[in-house]
């Protein structure tokens, strides 16, 4: 079953089309992965799903149902993690929770163990009496969590839910979002963390200018783009290297300089042999090639592939 | 229901402010105190009034306005007047400049004589009240006498009526403010008006937290989360006003009446309309600007209404501006409720404010309704 059906969704602001058309199925179960640059039209799309933007156009379905018709129902069944944390500064981890639980119409001692349960879950028990302003940011990330979830709703909508944070943290939310799967919550999860969607979501899409430009498991994204390879050149050099230079050499699609690593990506067409002229190029400006590497397409080479630019610019 | 917990959660995060409480309590306190006492000289009724004593001088023929005198000197030591009368060998101008009565007067047909105390203002200022009414139909009386003595009956036979005519000259009002009543009074409506500038970002805060993300997407509605953050809104700043009169009343003995629920009806309405207005500014302007242009107003419409110093005296144009500051409406059914124990006075300020409160958040609510989320 379907758990959201989006049909021909477009959102404009003015003229300006921030979705377009956009066609998107989740299946109940799901970690869907939703993926785009900035300014994609991810926030806009998924705020019009939990009824913070109204729709220009099309229908979108929550379990079978509209979401503008039943909109009491969708937002009972919806749970949001938003980009940004929403949480009371003042109120204490509890009383946040025990507060946006409430809303969706929990009582009295269900309302107590709901509340409790979500501290737990993210792990905050045992500072629950405590004020968000002594948390660090991953305890903050965290409650904002478990302010979506108390009210147990089928869907649950994470908005880069792990945005500068620790890495422990990180794995400790990633872990969260596992386990919120598994107990029955399916799950549209953004991220600009390519590692993060790659190793947790189950299908992806993939958008750009509000344009749903691909979807499918991260097997399928990848063998769609079989006709890409992805040159990984470690090097040494005392100046920037000139990139535009190798980006003019035939076949190459992307070129991405990390100079602190001192590591050059370059994506290239499969079928052209062009190795020789990136490396005589480097050679020429007197630069120390140290290694280079032919990796398999990731995630990542199907994102540049297909739009042309780096998630994290 | 969601109601009740939106407006729940606003009295928690406000009771947490501590800036809320120093700005609403502390300060009001603080000026009450101040201004209470530093200008407690400019309100005369703090100086009591001593005793009223009046010499007179009877030498009146005729016998209609002799038993006309009779009974006004009644109405006079009923009032708290004490009557001497003159006798022999008393110089009556001597003895008021002396210090010993409040007034000397002297009746004869022709009419009424009157010399005042000049150390005595106060006294004198309040017998001559009680006198002058008197003293215009017995005037007219006496000159009767000469013109048409049968004439003299028919004006002087309403003095019966003289009582009731006295109270409203006379100066002598049961209660008169002190300057720390004014200034309870004035200080307490002041900070009511105050709660408008919290208000201005009532929406805007939920914004700035990003909360209002999850208020909007939860199934409360807009309606709810609307009436939820006014009702706490007020709410929290009516206890702060409380709180300010309460401690006016233990603390510094400011006299506010026996007329609770109506001067905390007006008190409370009036919160709700800075509330209200605070929204709609909020709704109006942008970025923080509508707290800027209360700040100003507030100050305006404080000055004008007596906030730092009365303007009931005011003359001329500013007597008019003066009209339209709701802290002088305020301010003027709670003098009336105190210390004319009138409670009714309350009624056109509330319905006045209550009104004005519709007004302004049929507006905000209008404003709210167009947009998508809260
Ligand atoms: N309220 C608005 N008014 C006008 N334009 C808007 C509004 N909200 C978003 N946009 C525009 O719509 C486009 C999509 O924005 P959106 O926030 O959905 O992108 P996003 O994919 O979430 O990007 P990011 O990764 O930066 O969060 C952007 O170009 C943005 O400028
Ligand atoms: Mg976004």
């Amino acid at each position: 079953m379907n758990v959201l059906e989006i049909h021909e969704l477009t959102r404009k602001f003015g003229d300006f089309v921030a979705v377009d058309n956009m066609n998107l199925k989740v299946r109940e179960g799901e970690i869907f992965g939703f993926l785009g640059p900035n300014g994609a039209g991810k926030s806009t799309t998924i705020n019009m799903i939990s009824s913070l933007l109204r729709i220009t156009k099309g229908e979108i379905l929550l379990l079978g149902k509209n979401i503008t018709k039943h909109s009491r129902f969708a937002k009972m069944n919806i749970g949001i993690v938003p980009q940004d944390l929403a949480i009371y500064e003042e109120m204490t981890a509890y009383e946040n929770i025990y507060f946006f639980a409430g809303l969706y119409g929990l009582r009295g001692n269900e309302l107590k163990e709901r509340t409790a349960e979500a501290l737990e879950f993210v792990g905050l028990s045992d500072r629950a009496k405590e004020l968000p302003k002594n948390f660090s940011g991953g305890m903050k990330r965290r409650l904002n969590i478990a302010c979506a979830i108390a009210h147990k709703p089928k869907l649950i909508i994470m908005d880069e839910p792990t945005v500068g944070i620790d890495p422990q943290s990180r794995n400790y939310i990633l872990n969260s979002v596992r386990k919120l799967n598994e107990m029955g919550s399916t799950i549209i999860y953004t991220s600009h963390y390519m590692e993060e969607v790659e190793e947790i979501c189950s299908r992806i899409a993939i958008v750009d200018h509000g344009k749903l430009i691909a979807e499918g498991t991260k097997e399928q994204l990848k063998s769609s783009i079989t006709d890409t390879k992805d040159i990984w050149i470690s090097y040494k050099s005392e100046q920037p290297l000139d990139t535009e230079r190798i980006r003019q050499i035939p076949g190459v699609t992307q070129v991405l300089d990390d100079e602190q690593e001192q590591l050059l990506r370059v994506w290239s067409k499969a079928e052209i042999n062009n190795l020789n002229l990136i490396l005589q190029q480097l050679i020429q400006n007197q630069v120390e090639i140290r290694s280079v590497d032919e990796k398999a397409a990731t995630l990542e080479t199907v994102f540049l592939t297909l739009t042309g630019r780096n998630l994290r610019d | 229901m969601n109601i009740l917990r939106i407006a729940r959660k606003e009295l928690l995060i406000q009771f947490r402010n501590k800036q809320t409480f120093t700005f609403m309590i502390a300060f009001p306190i603080v000026l009450i105190l101040i201004l209470g006492t530093a200008l407690s000289s400019a309100f005369s009724s703090n100086i009591s009034v001593s005793d009223l004593k009046l010499l007179y001088k009877e030498n009146v023929q005729n016998q209609q306005l002799e038993a006309s005198w009779q009974d006004f000197s009644q109405i006079l030591q009923k009032e708290g007047v004490q009557l001497t009368k003159w006798e022999e060998g008393t110089d009556g101008q001597q003895a008021v400049m002396d210090g010993q009565y409040t007034a000397y007067a002297e009746l004869n047909d022709d009419g009424i004589h009157y010399y005042g105390s000049s150390q005595q203002t106060i006294e004198n200022n309040i017998i001559q009240g009680m006198l002058s009414v008197y003293a215009d139909r017995y005037n007219l009386a006496s000159a009767a006498l000469k013109a048409n003595p049968a004439s003299v009956q028919t004006i002087m036979a309403s003095v019966d009526s003289f009582g009731s005519f006295i109270k409203e000259t006379s100066l002598n009002k049961e209660k008169q403010p002190g300057a720390i009543d004014y200034y309870a009074i004035a200080m307490s409506t002041m900070i009511a008006l105050y709660a408008s500038m919290s208000s201005s970002s009532l929406i805007q805060s939920e914004r700035n937290r990003k909360t209002s993300i999850r208020l909007s997407a939860s199934p409360a509605t807009k309606g709810q989360i609307f009436a939820g953050k006014v009702i706490g809104a007020t709410l929290i700043n009516f206890v702060c006003v409380l709180v300010v009169v309460l401690f006016s009343a233990l603390a510094f003995r400011a006299d506010w009446g026996t007329h609770y629920v109506a001067v905390g009806l007006v008190l409370l309405t009036e919160v709700a309309l800075a509330v209200s207005f605070g929204l709609l500014c909020g709704y109006l302007f942008k970025d923080g600007s509508g707290r800027a242009f209360l700040v100003i107003v507030i100050q305006v419409v404080s000055f004008l209404g007596g906030a730092y110093f009365p303007t009931d005296d005011a003359t001329g144009i500013f007597k008019n501006i003066v009209l339209i500051s709701p802290l002088r409406w305020a301010n003027h059914a709670l003098n009336d409720i105190i210390y004319s124990d009138r409670a009714a006075a309350a009624l056109p300020v509330i319905g006045l404010n209550v009104a004005l409160v519709a007004l302004f958040l049929i507006i905000s609510g209008l404003f709210m309704r167009r947009r998508e989320a809260i």
